[in-house]
């Protein structure tokens, strides 16, 4: 299946130099259609508005968190199956499998590079 | 058997204390009173050397709240805790901040050179007469090693989210010894500082400690390949 490089994701993290970080792996992968929001909340009020085809969100932020936004998502009718990869420092077990509970597609530990960030891809949307 | 006098001594702590707090006077007066007891007792005579060994940690344990009392009163009068420790947070904070802004211009540059890139790639690839296929190729390549080094500094800037995580952490951690430093201050009859301190002052002291989160250290926390296991027998 060939990987639609115009696809919309959303880099979701309250850091702005990790958001800004991600967005230029992204690009240097080939992705160009690419929006932000620093939490869950905003990113899920942009959602209303615009559609996403893949999200890429940290894990720890204010007011509502990676892990909150993604039940968000899996509980919606629209979203409940989008692609999302949880970026994080919590390299905690427990974490990692109440994420792949709550419904991840994959998870990446900070520090990564863009190798990492482009297998991830791969595993979830396939090769490109 | 507890001696008659250890038990009058007991009550009289009893009748003394104040609130939750029994100075520490009083604590070493009945560790020496508890000592003496022992050492006059047959019955215990031939106390086991746990029992001994826990005699004398309650004895250094009075001589513990004694020089911590001592301590503290220093540590009010230095302005320790209400001046020191938040300046030491004011300076971590100003650390965090100050990373951000080079990661942000380094970042910058990054895209200034990626720009730059682009440009001189096309304009080599535009240029008329053409230049040597050949030569062209050997600078496409420069350029795209070029790239590949920006992008690892734009990888090598994860630093400054990790480390301001860490920070942040220490923060924290500096917020919480700062909060019972000034709770220790209150309890040991320090009462008097109590004027100094502003409503969100006493307010943090009533807060529960938060809970202190950030990025795992080296050696801690699992790493990619551990998570990489993990998600391969859970997807």
């Amino acid at each position: 299946m060939a990987v639609d490089k115009n696809m919309r994701i959303l880099v979701v993290d309250d850091a702005q130099t990790m958001r800004r970080i991600i967005v230029n792996l992204l690009r240097q992968l080939g992705f160009t259609n690419i929006i932000e929001a620093d939490d869950g909340t905003s990113a899920w009020e942009r959602m209303q508005s615009e559609h996403v085809d893949f999200v890429v969100s940290d894990w720890n932020m204010p007011k509502m968190t990676g892990f909150d936004f993604l039940k968000l998502l899996r509980s919606s009718e629209k979203y409940k199956a989008t692609p999302f990869i949880m970026v994080t420092a919590e390299g905690k077990r427990e974490n990692v499998i109440a994420a792949v509970q709550a419904g991840v597609s994959n998870y990446i530990v900070k520090p990564f590079n863009a190798a990492t960030l482009k297998e991830k891809l791969v595993k979830v949307v396939g090769d490109f | 058997m507890v001696s008659t006098k250890l038990m009058e001594r007991i009550a009289a702590l009893e009748a003394a204390q104040h609130g939750d707090m029994v100075p520490a006077a009083q604590v070493w007066d009945l560790v020496a009173a508890v000592k003496g007891m022992f050492g006059q007792d047959d019955s215990v005579g031939t106390h086991t050397k746990g029992s001994a060994q826990l005699y004398q940690e309650l004895g250094e344990l009075a001589k513990f709240i004694n020089q911590a009392k001592k301590e503290l009163t220093e540590v009010a009068t230095g302005d320790v805790a209400l001046s020191h420790l938040p300046q030491a947070t004011n300076q971590l904070d100003a650390i965090v901040a100050m990373t951000e802004q080079a990661t942000s211009q380094i970042m910058d540059e990054c895209d200034g050179l990626t720009m730059f890139h682009n440009d001189l790639r096309e304009k080599l690839l535009s240029m008329d007469p053409p230049l040597d296929p050949d030569a062209l190729a050997g600078i496409d390549d420069a350029l795209t090693n070029a790239q590949t080094s920006i992008t690892k500094v734009y990888e090598a800037c994860n630093f400054q989210d990790i480390t301001s995580q860490r920070i942040q952490k220490v923060v924290k951690a500096l917020h919480e010894i700062e909060r019972q430093v000034l709770r220790m201050v209150v309890v040991f009859g320090l009462q008097e500082r109590e004027g100094d301190l502003d409503a969100d002052t006493k307010a943090m002291l009533q807060e529960d400690a938060a809970l202190l989160n950030g990025p795992a250290l080296a050696g801690q926390g699992l790493e990619q390949d551990d998570i990489d296991a993990i998600l391969s027998k859970l997807l």
